[in-house]
This record gives structure tokens, sequence and C-alpha cells, in this order.
């Protein structure tokens, strides 16, 4: 494609169909914005009628020191005094009462007080906090999407090249040697290069088993079968944890296959080869694949087939990776929670949610409602720009 | 009875999917004797329970998604079609609001509920507990149905099926409901399902999980249902977990695991063989009906 033909920025955010989704994004971020705008204002404004209700009551307790309130003479005393003092207002006196009991038993049974975490509330120096975490974890999303993009994409031209290589199962091939043994032993001979090749293929599938295994599991497994513990400085094991665990990539290089394997049946294809475009999947033959094509970040197979299968592919790949980033943010969520990393953002909205924080929980969920959003309204925007170059409308 | 088991023998050998379920099959029942033999009765007892609820889970989590997904995919046609089509993008907002929050967010957020739900002497019983969070499990995964649906729909309006039979005088709604998805697209719904079941257990065992490592303050494993994800997180079944690795380091301790380190092996087991098996089946299921 030469310079003339690709488009410009101005021109696609021109397009009526990019601004109408870009509008859309915009309207939803809005949106949800001023509902965690309104249940932010709720949540503290709730908060500061307990804060004074609580301080009114401390206030009270505070002045009554000779009152010993585990006293229940004392405490009787207490109620029947303050309905001389207020005779007209008795509900007054029923909630003051109840404020003073909740306070008391607040002291030995909120788990606040009991596991020593301090109550934290909605401050700048807090959101400050938050903010530092949640770059971090922006940092570790990026860089999990990039790598699990390039990576589903060579899983899926590996399968892919494997299914057209027509090699069998591990297992199948190792039978095959096991038979070929039989029937070298019935001819009198030496079956120990079969055996070794059988021995070959068992260990394969074994290891293929095992990565297959470990590709479905739940991070949480994973980390368990290796170590006890994670620190919150183990940004490597995360990145590999969120693109390798959760069945998330094999899923995905699970789509990417059917797509391939779909553009692989249309009709254009068969005409190149008609037409002499090199059509054999071997490895590193002139005719066939470069293995290197394929862990290449830009993947190019000039003058095979397989070029415009995985452009095609890949065009129509592209959406799915709204969802995938939502599934990836899902699991780096179950990781960072499920793993107990201290000081990540995850690990700070569970504590906030086992604290009743709802506010700070609020703010955590919004920021990763945005990251989500952003990734969306990227996607579809690099969508709206292939689409142009694809139809050629610029 | 030669011919019927040469079919069934031949189908097994030919459709993934069938020798996918016979494995599955095979593996949960080889498990469950092997842990009826060797897993002490109390632990034995637990895990069985913690099957039931994550299974009958993501069963109702299934049904709950095809339910909504269905629903609301016809909510969408009909006020894009229909007289009344100022409702369709406030309805479409919403779907692509849904689409846009992360399941394990939707489901802490429906946890919290289930929380205050508890606090005020609601759903006091464990499967009123596992209906709830299945519903907002299925309610997390709909809009993969209602992308299907609309798909199905699209495709058969873009053909002259769709017209003839409207010519024929059959009314929109049973066109759309049965010829086109419970007569033209039940293989796909199958299979949207089977994988969708793979999603539910992944998510149940991941919020069971997270509820018993980080939340169990409020909700507690004594009255919060045991499930899959919740028995992992027990303290013996962590440990027993770490042995596999263990064993990946010194060989020789390897039987050890199916003997002393019973219950959470079994756990992570039957987790990452289910998510293993299911994924297969679905992918079967594409091969053999052509999806």
């Amino acid at each position: 494609m030469n310079a003339a033909t690709v488009p410009s920025i101005r021109s696609l955010l021109e397009s009526d169909a990019l601004r109408t989704i870009l509008f859309n994004h915009f309207v939803s971020i809005l949106f949800v914005t001023l509902v965690f705008v309104v249940l932010l204002a709720v949540g503290m404004e709730r908060e500061k009628n307990e804060r004074e209700q609580r301080h009114e009551v401390v206030g009270m307790m505070g002045a009554l020191r000779n009152i010993d309130f585990n006293n229940p003479t004392q405490k009787s005393l207490f109620r029947e005094t303050l309905d001389i003092y207020y005779q007209h207002s008795k509900a007054r006196n029923d909630s003051v009462m109840q404020a003073i009991d909740a306070y008391r038993t607040e002291q030995y049974t909120n788990k606040v007080y009991k596991t020593g975490s301090a109550p934290r509330e909605l401050s700048w120096q807090n959101v400050a906090n938050l903010l530092g975490m949640y770059v971090n974890f922006i940092i570790v999303y990026l860089i999990a999407l990039v790598v699990s993009y390039y990576a589903t994409q060579a899983l899926a031209l590996y399968k892919f090249i494997q299914y057209k290589q027509q090699t069998s199962s591990y297992l199948i091939r190792a039978l095959r040697q096991m038979r070929l043994s039989g029937e070298t032993v019935r001819n009198g001979n030496n079956p120990f290069r079969q055996i070794e090749r059988c021995a070959g293929f068992v260990l394969k599938a074994c290891i293929k088993g095992g990565a297959a295994l470990m590709l479905f599991a739940p991070a949480y497994i994973i980390v368990y079968s290796l170590k006890s513990t994670v620190a919150s400085g183990e940004w490597l094991l995360m990145i590999v944890l969120a693109v390798a665990s959760n069945g998330l990539l094999i899923n995905y290089a699970q789509k990417f296959y059917a797509l391939l394997f779909a553009e692989s049946r249309k009709g254009y294809v068969e005409t190149a080869v008609v037409k002499g475009w090199n059509n054999s999947y071997s490895w590193g033959t002139p005719d066939g694949i470069a293995l290197r094509s394929l862990f290449h970040w830009k993947k190019k197979f000039p003058s095979h087939v397989l070029q415009h299968i995985y452009m095609n592919a890949h065009y129509q790949y592209i959406p799915t990776m709204k969802q995938y980033a939502s599934f990836l943010i899902t699991g780096l969520i179950v990781i960072e929670m499920a793993l107990n990393i201290q000081g990540h953002l995850c690990y700070e909205l569970l504590q906030d949610i086992l604290y009743d924080r709802y506010e700070m929980a609020l703010l955590i969920i919004w920021g990763i409602f945005i990251v989500v959003k952003g990734t969306e309204l990227i996607v579809d925007a690099w969508f709206a720009y292939e689409s142009a170059k694809y139809e050629n409308r610029i | 009875m030669v011919p019927a088991r040469k079919n069934i023998t031949s189908m097994v050998q030919q459709r993934k999917e069938v020798r996918w379920l016979s494995f599955w099959l095979a593996g949960m029942t080889a498990l469950w004797a092997w842990d009826a033999l060797f897993l002490d009765p109390l632990s034995y007892e637990l895990l069985q329970a913690a099957i039931l609820n994550t299974f009958c889970g993501a069963i109702v989590a299934v049904a709950a998604a095809l339910a909504a997904g269905w629903g609301t995919a016809l909510v969408l046609y009909f006020f894009e079609n229909g007289p009344r089509t100022y409702f369709f993008l406030p309805v479409l907002f919403i779907v692509n609001l849904l689409r846009s929050i992360p399941q394990i967010i939707g489901l802490l957020i429906g946890y919290m509920l289930l929380n205050f739900f508890m606090e005020n002497g609601l759903m006091q019983f464990g499967a009123e507990q596992i209906f709830w969070m299945a519903c907002v499990i299925g309610i997390m995964c709909s809009p993969e149905i209602i992308d299907l649906i609309g798909e199905r729909i699209a495709y058969f309006k873009q053909s002259d099926y769709f017209h003839a039979m409207q010519c024929c005088g059959m009314k929109e709604r049973r066109i759309i409901n049965v010829e086109i998805l419970w007569k033209s697209s039940s293989a796909h719904l199958v299979q949207k399902s089977v994988s969708l079941f793979g999603s539910a257990i992944f998510l149940q065992c991941s919020i069971g999980f997270i509820i018993s490592v980080g939340l169990s303050n409020e909700v507690s494993l004594t009255n919060y249902p045991v499930s899959l994800g919740g028995l992992l997180a027990k303290l013996d079944s962590k440990q027993d977990i770490l042995a596999i690795g263990s064993a990946l380091i010194n060989p020789s301790y390897l039987p050890h695991l199916f003997f002393q380190h019973l219950q959470g092996v079994s756990v992570a087991a039957i987790i990452v063989f289910t998510l293993l098996c299911v994924y297969h089946i679905a992918d079967g299921l594409i091969h053999s009906y052509d999806l």
C-alpha cells in the first residue's frame, strides 16, 4: 500500500461511523462518571452523618466519665435521668441509648479494630496513593495486552500450519511406532529405534498435555503449586500469569484459528494458488513457511497464500480485542485478589470491600471501567482505520 | 448388538465432542471412585457438596445467560424494527455498558448485594445464595448470547428465507423465535452454552476463591455454601497444591499426591480438567456442525 492510500487520522475522524462510535463511548463514560459521582456524594454524605452521630455520642460519653455503662444499674439510672430532663423527646432518648450501645459494641466487634487496619476515607492523600497503584495496574495491563496480542496470533498460526501439514497427534504417532516395533520384532530385527521414537513421542505428548493444563488452569492454582506467597514486585510473574493462565490465551488463539480456517476455505485462496502463489506449509522450504516469520512481530509470508489468509483473519480479529481486554482485566483482578498481592490496585479494592469503604471501592471500579472503555475506544478507532484501508474509502 | 456398538465406537472416534465428553465423564468417575477410597470421609463429603454446588451453579448461570440474552436480543430487534425505535438506543446503551464491565467486577457487585440481602435477613439458604450468584454470572455473560442471536437474525434476514416466510403470512415473532433461533440456530446456541458453561465454572471458582481468601470476614465459609473455589482456598487445600511443586522438584514425592494431598489436588484437577474438556467439547461442536 503506498502513502497516498494510507488514510490520515483527520480524514478518519471525519467519517460519520467512527464519530458515532466515539460519541457513544464518550456518552457512556460521561453517564457512568455521573452515576459514580452521585453514588460517591451519597456515600460521603452518609459517612459524614455517621461521623457526626459518632462524635455526638463520643462527646457525651466523654463528658459522663463517672458513669459506668457496663453497670446495668448505672445505665438504667442514666436512662431515667434522660427521661426526666427530656420528658417530651422519648424517641430521641431511645436513639441516644441505642447509639451508646452501638458505639460500645463496635469497640469489641468491629473488624477494623480487630485487624488493626486503619479506617480510610476518601482523601487527597488516599486518592494519590490509589493513583500510583492505578498507573502500575495500567502498565501491567498494557504489557499483558501487547504480549497476548502477539502470542494468540503466533499460537493460532502455528496450530493452523500444523493442521495444514496434516500432522497427527504425538500419541497417535507413538502408537504407530509401537506397531512398527511389533512388526520389527516379528521380522527378527532389533526394535530399539522404534521404541526410542515412541518414548520421544510419549514424552512430547506429556509436555504438550502439561502445557495445555497450565493454559487452562486458573492463575491461583498455578501459583500455589509453585510457591506459597507472591510479593508485590513480581511484575514478570503477573504478566506471564495474565497472558498464559485462566484459559485466556488458548481461547483467543482458538478464535483467531477459526478465522484463519474460515478464510482458508474462501475462493480467493484457490485463485491465488492457480495464479502461482506458494501453497506449501512445510517448515523452512523455499515455497513453504519460515519459522522466523511466525515468531516475528509483523508476520509476513511473502508470495505465500497464508499472507492474505492472515491479513483478512487479522482484520476480523481486531474487534474481538475489546472483549479480550475485558477478560484480561478480569484475569488480572482475579490474580491480584486471589493471590493477595499487597500494594496493588485490586488488592486495595478487595480490602475496601472487606472494610465497607465503598467510596474507595467505587473510585477503583470507575478507574477500571475507564481502562476498559479506553481500550474499546482505541480498538474501534483502529478497526475504522483498517476498514478505511480495506474499503479504499480514503 | 454389534452394529450398535460399532456405531458408538465410530461416533467416539469421529466426533471430537463425544470423545471429550466421554473422556471427561470417565475422568470424573475415576476421580470420584479414587476419592471414595482414599480421601477422608469428611473431606469427601465436602468435595461432593462443592462439586454439586459449582456444577448446579454453572448450569443455572448458563440458563440465566440464555434467558437474559435471548430476551434482550429480541427486545433490541423489535425496538430497532418496530414503531418504538426511541427505546432502541437506551437498551443498546445498557447492553454496551454491561459489555464494558469486567465480569469479575460484576460478580463483586453481585456479592456486595448478596451481603446486603443477607444482613437484612434475606437469602439465608445456601441454594438461594448459589442461585443469586449464578444469575449474576448469567447476566454478565449474556452479551455473548445477545451477539450470537443478533448475528443469526441478521444472517437470515439477508437471505430470502426470512422474506419468503413473511410472504406466507407467518408472524415475525414466530419466524425469529421458532424458525431462525429454535430450528436453525440450536447448534450455535448449544455450542455457545457449552463454552459459557466453562466460563461459568471459571468465574464461580474464582469468586469462591476470592470470597474465601479475602472477603470471608462478612460471609464466612460457614454460612456461604461451599464451592470448588472456596474449598481450594482452605489452608490444607493450598498446602496440597503446594505439594505439586514439591513433586515436580522431587519426583519421588509424586505418589504422596494421590494419597496424602488428595483434597487440594482433587479440587484443582476437577477445575482444570473440566475447563480443558469443556473447551474441547465446544471446539468439537464447531467442527461437527460446521459453525
